[in-house]
């Protein structure tokens, strides 16, 4: 009995520590790659990287003003298109594709399966429907590949926060006359609004530093971008360009554009975690 | 509601203004040219307003882009095939812009004298037949060099590369073996050695891999202070890559054909460098929308005078003046 008491002692320490371990990597990994980022962005980062354009090939100076409004203008898009659609789907997921339903197991199905889709895989299929028939690399065509990305995380995301809305609350809403409409428009929707907008938030976070969905979509710029039909320049192709080449200088600007656009998810990050704890969103799980 | 509207306006101003910017024109392809062309189309958006956006993203896919219809223009530091001409619905005309110079860059611990080499060594680097720095065919050419008993890694492109067309047209002229086993092209199957993506990417991966051997244009060596070797030409002397080799390599072309196609590898001349090329913008004989082909039309104007005196500090060579005469009368033929 006791050789078994501690044994089973043992098992439990063994194991605590082996969970307390890799706690402590996945933690320390962030805070390593972080630190690392703003030990080497924060001394390569300064005034003409926001207001300039990149310089020719090996050229010291200059910034890249063009890829930080570039960035910003395909997660525009991305989301204009994504979030939406993404939203949609998972009210339908949520509302109406009960358990027996084969359109919604179907639906739900291929949404995981389009999450799991290589990203460079989204921009080669971006590139063959927008690119090549239009003759042009464009900032649409960027968001076009990542809000491909974003439908996924933000239908997954919604429908499982709606389907956290307590029962009674939607029973109350039918009860006092409301059609199904209203219910999920006026009761289930904003009682689970909180938790939907950070579930957004961190879906653009994570389709804005992608890279493999723009090479050959928004494609790069060296200049201003003449219009949203034109190919632009973004944050994480230029740190790509940037990070391959040879030059001390263009290495600088590439731990730069890491640190800016690592600081632009964490904002959002913050956001989330803010819109999410401030109010009163019904608790959640 | 009224946040809603806010955002929505706030969103048709920005369209607005991203749509009133002037006119861009999109070109991309070689890299070995890129640091020269983005340097002329700075200068010419400075004098003009034209903005040329340039991605140096190799010759190849710069002529699958252009056969595509992405891009307004091109460039190669190969001339295109004629099937290559004619899988594109307007017909290219090439324009030599100026010449450069293929360089094998290395990085030998410890080894800071120039070193030389000859077309077949080299050609055996890059078969995989010689595999250490110390191998006594590099060191016959290299006495009083002491090269170490390090494993040469050989560092190539990866994508398809006009920098890599000139390269084995070079060691095909040099080294039978090399022109029966791996032969001429932008994209070679490569016997041994690490793929690097554009002239940057295989001078980044030489700088960091001790060891390394790789070839990229002349100005990718200078700009990052790598060293790069004297290569054995046709004459039998050894000649350091410089504007110098490169001027005398275009001096020693008999002449230039009708359509600029063509091949100056291992070309006659005690200076020549060895491994020199033309590059090449190819640009559509027809340019229907008007302020584009003003715009293109004119920068090729600027570039065959003005644009010409930028050559030398980046280590290019500029045109011949016979060359330059020949190409001024191929503007009038755009469309």
């Amino acid at each position: 009995m006791t050789f078994r008491n501690a044994y089973r002692k043992a098992v439990n320490n063994v194991m605590l520590t082996l969970t307390g371990v890799c706690a402590v990597i996945t933690v320390s990994t962030l805070f390593i790659i972080l630190a690392y980022l703003v030990y080497n962005g924060g001394k390569s980062v300064n005034l003409d990287f926001f207001i300039k354009l990149p310089l020719g090939t090996g050229e010291t100076g200059g910034g890249m003003a063009n890829a930080i409004v570039g960035s910003g203008e395909i997660i525009l898009f991305a989301s204009l298109i994504g979030i939406p659609i993404g939203f949609f789907t998972g009210v339908y997921l949520s509302e109406w594709g009960g358990q027996g339903s084969v359109y919604s197991f179907v639906v739900r199905y291929m949404n995981d399966l389009l999450n799991g889709v290589p990203s460079i895989v989204i921009g080669i299929f971006a590139a063959t429907v927008l690119v090549k028939p239009l003759h042009h690399f464009s900032a649409i065509a960027g968001g076009f590949a990542l809000s491909l990305m974003l439908i996924p995380i933000t239908a997954k995301n919604t429908e499982q926060f709606l389907s956290e809305v307590p029962r009674a609350l939607r029973e109350g809403s039918y009860a006092l006359g409301a059609t199904k409409w209203r219910t999920i428009a006026s009761v289930v929707v904003p009682a689970a609004r909180k938790g939907i907008m950070t579930g957004i938030i961190l879906g653009v976070a994570r389709i804005s530093g992608e890279s493999a969905p723009l090479l050959f979509t928004s494609f790069n710029n060296q200049v201003w971008s003449n219009g949203i039909q034109d190919p632009v320049a973004s944050l994480p192709v230029m740190i790509y360009s940037h990070a391959i080449s040879p030059y001390d200088d263009w290495h600088r600007q590439a731990w730069a554009a890491g640190l800016v656009l690592l600081v632009l998810v964490l904002i959002a990050n913050i956001a989330a975690r803010l819109i999410l704890t401030r109010g009163s969103s019904p608790g959640r799980g | 509601m009224k946040r809603i509207y806010c955002a929505a306006s706030l969103v048709s101003l920005l369209f607005a203004g991203l749509a009133s910017a002037a006119e861009t024109i999109n070109a991309a392809g070689a890299s070995f040219p890129a640091p020269i062309y983005q340097k002329w189309f700075e200068e010419y958006k400075a004098k003009t307003g034209v903005a040329i956006n340039y991605q140096g993203n190799g010759s190849s896919a710069g002529i699958k882009l252009l056969t595509d219809g992405t891009v307004d223009f091109a460039a190669s530091d190969v001339p295109m095939t004629d099937d290559q001409i004619k899988a594109v619905k307007i017909k290219p005309l090439h324009f030599p812009t100026v010449l450069g110079a293929v360089v094998l860059t290395y990085n030998i611990p410890g080894v800071t004298a120039d070193v030389q080499l000859s077309g077949p060594t080299i050609a055996d680097i890059y078969l995989g037949a010689i595999t250490k720095w110390n191998d006594p065919r590099i060191a016959a050419d290299n006495k009083g060099i002491k090269l170490p008993a390090t494993d040469i890694v050989v560092v190539h492109r990866s994508d398809g590369s006009g920098t890599t067309g000139i390269f084995t047209d070079y060691l095909a002229k040099v080294s039978p073996a090399w022109e029966k086993k791996v032969g001429r092209g932008n994209s070679v199957q490569w016997p041994t050695g690490l793929g690097g993506a554009q002239n940057a990417g295989v001078a980044g991966l030489v700088k960091q891999t001790p060891g390394s051997i790789g070839y990229v244009e002349l100005i990718y060596a200078v700009q990052n202070k790598m060293g790069y070797a004297s290569v054995k030409n046709a004459a039998g002397k050894f000649v350091k890559p410089s504007f110098e080799g490169v001027t005398a390599a275009a001096a020693g072309m008999k002449e230039m054909p009708e359509d600029f196609r063509v091949s100056i590898a291992n070309g006659p001349g005690d200076k020549t460098y060895p491994i020199s090329s033309f590059t090449w913008m190819l640009i559509p004989s027809q340019i229907s929308d008007p302020a584009k082909k003003k715009a293109i039309t004119g920068f090729l104007t600027w570039m065959l005078t003005e644009g010409q005196k930028d050559a030398q500090a980046l280590s290019y060579a500029p045109l011949p003046p016979a060359v330059v005469a020949k190409e001024k009368k191929q503007i009038a033929l755009i469309k």
